[in-house]
């Protein structure tokens, strides 16, 4: 690994001061440490919680520095296998697979092995590994997921490896055999549901006539449901400017079976984008279906809406990154060509593509972590969330917006209180929190 | 603006655990600062609560409130109010609480009536806390032994156990309030002291600070690890001679340091800091570390010995240092039966530095056994059953010239002591003996944790001996040894009788050592013991010991010709 620096704005705020049910709180905003402050008279003293954050704000021998650029080991892959889908969703960033024409067929064996061998080869093998599989929907090349399973798997567990593996489908497609495959090996399993029939008929159509999506949904993926093995299963929604009724989708999809619910906000490359006015209503919408879920788990219950536990339990382990996701870092996806690219969202974009079959190119990808470092996105300089969010999606930059940035502060000031008020009523909840790995979070 | 004086935070998430847990933020050891420094290690004095006044640690006995205790009553002076809103407690308890803190406020009487819960020793128990009486003096021992509550309200809190249920009836004003909760504990779950305590709150009420207080308190009052008698400060950095070791009262009050020692603690003290003089003058009190007071920067000696080359190595280094404990034995018991009798000496002094010196010179003696067996302990553990027991003793043995001496019959001259004090020392550099067996244990696959403790064990008593030659060597220094050492002692000629007991009785204790050795724990302990049962028996080693000496010969030891007792040479590059 290389060092570089790359130092933050002198004028970033170093804390921010919040009250939960339990009084007031200070966030230390290098690596996210929370502590209780005493009742005082006055709210805020600027120059009392600056001195404290600057007191605190040093990076421990076994904490990474956050000014500091550094070049991890590739540790997750993944590959796009497919390059259609049998869905039209009217949002899709990879125009089903084929990425406007610049990625016109699936990818064949050599290809896979050839990738898979390189990341087994090039890993940390102290860290886990994990094998994505994506696309359009993986599944319609479901031989060649079974042969990169069954090789790395056996591959893995030649040279001890912690290999895991993810796969983002629309659940339509799987087969028995498929569930089998997903059930005997650590599968992280992403099935894309909207919520309800209505809704998700909509958003989502067949493309062959038929309309009712969402009952082959249900039909392929409750065995799965019913039996899960070693794959977790996780329903991820998209919420458009049309579909903000969170609550209810959330229910909807509840009521399949589902443990694992996030929301992901539709931000830029569609007309049912999130728009300015937008957003307030999905804040109350988050907020709202998050206190359900806090009331849930102050009773003793665990919190379905993974937005929510996920925050919480980085908020707990002090999970403070300048980077959003892994991208161009420990994660990169593979082209049905070859090519590798810093995100599955970007195949085909120029600025994207850091290395081919054969190498990376160490330039390019240096440039890029440079240009996506939170320090280096001006927006972020005056946001005490920078070490939290990150800057955001790097696919979304450009929709950036003061709006969108003040539901991510507003959200985040939620998940703190929260966590604060849910760690003093049941400390138990967090006893078995570990920091993670940032996985990828495939659209 | 100026940041408020204090300000504590507590740390909510793993991130901010973190800072108050690593290395550079916690409590570690260091040079100088001795564990006991710690109010929670209290328990190490002698006699606990002189570093502070135990009473306070009642003070905060029940949840979020503070109080002030007397005999017959139990006052509320303060409600923590922070913590009871952080603790998010029901509305109707919490209300209770925050009528408490009203009412203190309003200098309203705010006292704890009752008290139910278990008492210990006197059961469980709804206590009227202004009825608690002292068994009266006029009182019969059968009533006496019949009490059936604690006497006094500090004795009833300090009865109540950690973390049981007990629940308080609180008199505020014409009302009565009842709260229930968990006895608090003294410690958080770090071993520290729980965080309800504010800073100084144990320590206040003490009358003074703790040097004032042990001033004239006898030194058997005090724990060990507060000096009252120390070495004096050096003139210089170099090797202090023998007037420099005698301990001396720490606070004389001469503070000056001059070409000549003060004046020993044990003779005529010097005067010392009268009480008030030292509130005034702490400062001038020095650091004590390894018994001498300290007025230049400490370094603390580094470990650097090099591990031996080999196993092979290792066991001769290891077979000679039986040797060498073996050949301590034979010329420290020499060196002890050449004093006098104290019996024959005219009370005084001298007789009494006589009957100090024989008695830890045999006391060193022993050790040294327990060494030998140490040695052994170790050999038996690298050589499974291959082990032989290592009585040879030592061809040679180290001087204070640095030169390796045949072992020998020696007197309790001056030049034995600082030989003594050579062979002690030794054991101690970096390039001795034990030091380069310990670095070797300590490397993997060489010995085990219980053979590295073994051989450390042998290094600090060697550094309790070298100390106590140190005193010996200060007892003596005002006499003539004619007048402690018996005189003219000879060689004894092979056919006497008592040396030829003598011979047979040391035989005869290395024979009941191999035994005990080659069984191994237990069953070698009875020979073990039965060794060691001849070396302190009047009648045994001892008497025929005697009798060389009254027969005027020095105490010597034949050479054996057993291939188990024969000498051995030291290493080649010892």
């Amino acid at each position: 690994m290389s060092l570089l620096p790359l130092p933050s704005a002198a004028q970033a705020p170093g804390s921010y001061r919040f009250r939960s049910s339990l009084g007031q709180h200070l966030l230390v905003v290098q690596h996210s440490q929370i502590y209780d402050l005493p009742e005082q008279e006055t709210d805020a003293d600027i120059s009392l919680d600056h001195a404290l954050s600057q007191m605190l704000a040093r990076t421990l021998d076994n904490e990474v520095s956050l000014d500091t650029l550094s070049l991890p080991t590739v540790q997750s892959l993944s590959l796009n296998v497919s390059s259609s889908c049998n869905l039209g969703c009217s949002y899709c960033y990879a125009s089903q697979g084929n990425f406007e024409g610049k990625q016109s067929k699936g990818m064949d064996w050599e290809q896979a092995r050839s990738s898979i061998d390189r990341l087994l080869a090039g890993a940390n093998p102290q860290a886990p590994l994990t094998l994505g599989f994506i696309g359009g929907e993986p599944f319609v090349n479901r031989a060649l997921i079974h042969q990169c399973v069954h090789y790395s798997a056996q591959l893995a567990q030649q040279r001890q490896l912690d290999l895991r593996y993810s796969v983002t489908t629309n659940g339509t497609l799987l087969r028995p055999e498929d569930h089998e495959l997903l059930r005997r090996h650590r599968f992280a399993v992403t099935v894309s549901i909207d919520g309800g029939s209505v809704v998700h008929n909509r958003q989502r159509p067949m493309l062959n006539g038929k309309r009712d999506s969402f009952a082959a949904v249900i039909e392929h993926c409750q065995p799965l449901l019913d039996q899960p093995g070693m794959c977790k299963l996780a329903a991820r929604a998209t919420a458009n400017s049309l579909s903000l009724d969170l609550g209810q989708q959330f229910d909807a999809i509840a009521a399949l079976g589902f443990q694992d619910i996030g929301f992901s906000p539709l931000r830029s490359g569609s007309a049912l984008a999130l728009q300015e006015q937008d957003w307030p209503v999905y804040e109350q919408a988050m907020i709202s279906l998050a206190s359900r879920e806090l009331q849930r788990a102050l009773q003793g219950q665990q919190i379905r809406q993974s937005n929510f536990a996920t925050a919480l339990k980085q908020l707990h382990v002090g999970a403070s990154s300048p980077y959003p996701c892994g991208a161009g870092g420990g994660y990169f996806s593979v082209a049905s060509d070859g090519d590798w690219y810093a995100c599955h969202r970007a195949i085909g974009n120029h600025d994207y593509r850091l290395g081919d079959r054969h190498t990376l190119d160490a330039p390019k990808r240096l440039h890029f972590l440079q240009e996506r470092h939170v320090h280096a996105q001006t927006d972020c300089h005056t946001c005490w969330a920078r070490y939290l969010c990150s800057g955001g999606c790097h696919q979304e930059k450009a929709s950036r917006s003061e709006a969108s940035c003040d539901y991510i502060r507003h959200w985040l000031t939620f998940c703190l209180q929260s966590y604060c008020e849910l760690s003093q009523a049941r400390p138990d909840y967090f006893t078995h929190c570990r920091p993670s790995p940032r996985a990828s979070n495939p659209a | 603006m100026s940041l408020p004086d204090i300000i504590k935070l507590i740390p909510r998430n793993a991130a901010a655990l973190r800072r108050t847990q690593t290395a550079d933020s916690a409590i570690t050891p260091v040079a100088g600062n001795p564990v006991s420094t710690r109010l929670e290690s209290g328990v190490g004095n002698c006699y606990p609560g002189l570093e502070a006044d135990l009473r306070n640690l009642e003070r905060r006995f029940f949840p979020f409130l503070e109080v002030d205790i007397a005999n017959t009553e139990i006052r509320i002076v303060a409600v923590d109010s922070t913590a009871v809103t952080a603790a998010a407690l029901p509305d109707a308890v919490a209300q209770k609480y925050r009528d408490l803190a009203l009412g203190i406020s309003q200098n309203q009487p705010c006292i704890i009536s009752r008290i139910n819960g278990n008492f210990g020793p006197f059961g469980n128990h709804d206590l009227n806390i202004a009825q608690l009486r002292r068994p009266s003096a006029t009182s019969t021992s059968t009533s006496a032994s019949t009490s059936t509550a604690p006497p006094d309200a500090w004795t009833a809190v300090r009865l109540l156990p950690e973390n049981t249920a007990i629940s308080l009836t609180i008199r505020l004003g014409t009302r009565s309030i009842s709260l229930e909760g968990r006895r608090s504990t003294y410690l958080s779950g770090t071993g520290s002291l729980a965080a309800m305590f504010e800073p100084g709150e144990l320590t206040q009420s003490l009358c003074s600070p703790w040097t004032h207080d042990f001033r004239d308190c006898g030194c058997f009052y005090w724990a060990s690890n507060h000096p009252d008698i120390a070495q004096p400060p050096t003139p210089d950095a170099s090797e202090p001679g023998v007037p420099w070791l005698a301990a001396v009262p720490w606070e004389r009050l001469d503070r000056s340091i001059g070409s000549t020692p003060p004046s020993p603690a044990n003779t005529t003290p010097p005067e010392e800091l009268g009480h008030y003089a030292i509130n005034h003058q702490w400062q001038s009190l020095n650091f004590v570390l390894e018994g001498r007071e300290t007025i230049r920067p400490y370094k603390p000696g580094k470990f650097t010995a090099v591990p031996l080359a080999s196993r092979e190595e290792l066991q001769l280094y290891l077979r000679y240092a039986a040797g060498l404990e073996l050949a301590a034995i034979q010329e420290y018991l020499s060196a002890a039966y050449s004093l006098r009798s104290p019996a024959s000496l005219a009370a005084g002094s001298l007789r009494n530095r006589v009957a100090a010196s024989f008695a830890e010179l045999m006391r060193i003696a022993y050790g040294e056994m327990r060494h030998l067996r140490a040695v052994n302990n170790v050999l038996q553990s690298l050589n499974g059953p291959a082990y032989t027991p290592a009585l040879q003793v030592a061809k040679t043995i180290p001087d204070a010239a640095g030169n390796q001496s045949p072992v020998r019959a020696r007197i309790l001259d001056r030049q034995a002591i600082l030989d003594f004090l050579a062979l002690e020392q030794s054991n101690q550099s970096a390039d001795a003996l034990y030091a380069r067996i310990y670095a070797t244990l300590r490397q993997p696959g060489f010995g085990s944790d219980a053979d590295c403790q073994s051989i450390r064990y042998i290094m600090a008593e060697g550094q309790d001996h070298f100390e106590t030659f140190e005193n010996m060597q200060v007892w003596l220094q005002g006499f003539q040894p004619s007048q402690y050492l018996h005189q003219n002692l000879v060689q004894a000629p092979a056919g006497n009788s008592a040396y030829k007991a003598l011979q047979t009785a040391y035989r005869n204790l290395l024979e009941k050592l191999y035994a005990g050795y080659q069984a191994g724990m237990p069953q070698g302990a009875v020979d073990i013991n039965s060794a060691r049962s001849d070396m302190v028996a009047a009648n045994g080693f001892g008497s025929a010991a005697r009798a060389v000496i009254n027969a005027g010969f020095l105490l010597s030891f034949d050479t054996i010709s057993d291939t188990r007792f024969t000498s051995v040479e030291p290493p080649p590059r010892l």
